[in-house]
């Protein structure tokens, strides 16, 4: 399980939910280990019962109005039996405040409180989104990954195979490079997202050539930063002895993170233009997305022209018979 | 060289499976395979050769196996067809 510093989400995203920590620097030691968010509002009117204490606190304005109107005792005694629980933190929106003894309970607790001008709603969905992409399950795979017409590809097979080779060939064509080597796929609400395990831009290393800049080379259309991933190829060694697809009937699947994903086993050698292949695979996945399966069609012309074929013939038989 | 006359014994003549099962016999040998069937000839490692033949039940094919293993080949093949691919 990810855990995530309270340290870290400030850092991360100070700027764009405008926080302010009210409390003492050193409240934000704790640390975040879920993607849930709750409302504390029955827990400040006293039923502590069940109270998800682990999650971040959001304080909105009908939690605020509530507190405000606590007696003031009655008010120190709740957030005290509150601050007990092991809380990442509190967040209180529209840029609301909370009573000063609050702030002191919290400090002394080592608890920290932020506050954001943001709106209860728009600040939890912006949150939330965060949050899901930080503790969405993620793994990086050995590969290049490519955008060939909209569609994700997943370029994988041996080092030295070719991927970074093919990956450059189809970027001349005009498609687009995610990442070339490592890819990191998270997986965002049921849908694989693929993307660079880094932040320095779109390299690539070209066997015998070195490091090469591709976003300089060909250009901002050249690349793209995340993609979902639709389909994975691998590449591998033309073998006389390996059963390859013939008639595309058969849709063979892996498990990336739990979700399934179209493969397709590729055999190259030499003088064989894998790049037109790459668009092939990625025109005939839409082709079937929009319900026309290309061998289906033809296998089925050829069912029919059997059977009448044989009725014909069969016909004839009787007659002559 | 050896030629062999088989006649289609499966109800949907070689339809894509059929055509499947040739096929991938045919590439496990090194010997050349042709197929006629009426006035065409064509390349049995081929599924969209295979295929074109529109080989329907009860007509006749003619199998051409040239090479070290067409023996081998011959056997294997005849097999299918009076198999009937496994099928009805």
């Amino acid at each position: 399980m990810k855990i995530l510093t309270v340290k870290e989400l400030y850092q991360t995203m100070k700027e764009e939910f405008a926080l302010t920590l009210i409390t003492h620097p050193s409240t934000m030691e704790k640390t975040i280990s879920t993607k849930y968010l709750h409302r504390p509002g029955l827990a400040f009117a006293g039923h502590i019962v069940r109270f998800s204490y682990q999650r971040i606190q959001i304080l909105g304005e009908t939690e605020i109005s509530f507190i405000r109107s606590l007696d003031q005792n009655l008010l120190y005694e709740r957030f005290k039996e509150i601050a007990s629980y092991d809380i990442p933190g509190f967040i209180i929106t529209k840029g609301l405040s909370v009573p000063e003894h609050m702030e002191y309970i919290a400090d002394d607790m080592k608890i920290p409180i932020f506050t954001t001008p943001m709106g209860t709603d728009k600040f939890m969905n912006e949150l939330r989104k965060y949050l899901n992409d930080f503790f969405a399950p993620s793994k990086t795979i050995h590969g290049t990954f490519v955008d060939i017409f909209g569609q994700g590809i997943l370029l994988t097979g041996k080092s030295g195979i070719g991927k970074s080779e093919c990956a450059l060939e189809l970027v001349e064509r005009g498609h687009r490079l995610i990442t070339d080597d490592a890819v990191k796929i998270k997986l965002r609400s049921d849908s694989l997202i693929g993307s660079s395990t880094n932040e320095y831009g779109h390299f690539m290393e070209v066997r015998g050539v070195g490091l090469i800049d591709v976003e300089k080379m060909f250009g901002i259309q050249a690349v793209r930063k995340e993609k979902s991933l639709d389909i994975q190829v691998e590449l591998m060694p033309w073998r006389d002895t390996m059963d390859y697809e013939r008639l595309g009937l058969r849709d063979n699947q892996v498990d990336i993170l739990g979700e399934k994903v179209p493969i397709i086993y590729l055999p190259i050698s030499p003088g064989k233009n894998v790049s037109v292949i790459i668009e092939v695979i990625s025109m005939n996945h839409i082709l079937k997305m929009y319900g026309y399966d290309a061998s289906k069609v033809y296998t089925q012309r050829l069912q029919q022209d059997l059977q009448k074929k044989a009725k014909i013939r069969n016909a004839n038989y009787e007659e002559k018979g | 060289m050896i030629r062999r006359k088989v006649q289609i014994k499966n109800e949907l003549g070689i339809h894509a499976r059929p055509a499947t099962m040739i096929v991938k016999t045919a590439t496990k040998y090194r010997s050349d395979l042709r197929i006629i069937k009426d006035d065409m000839e064509i390349n049995g490692k081929s599924i969209m050769g295979v295929m074109t033949l529109a080989a329907e039940h009860n007509s006749e094919l003619e199998l051409v196996a040239d090479g070290i293993d067409e023996q081998y080949l011959m056997d294997e093949l005849t097999e299918l067809f009076e198999t009937k691919f496994g099928e009805e």
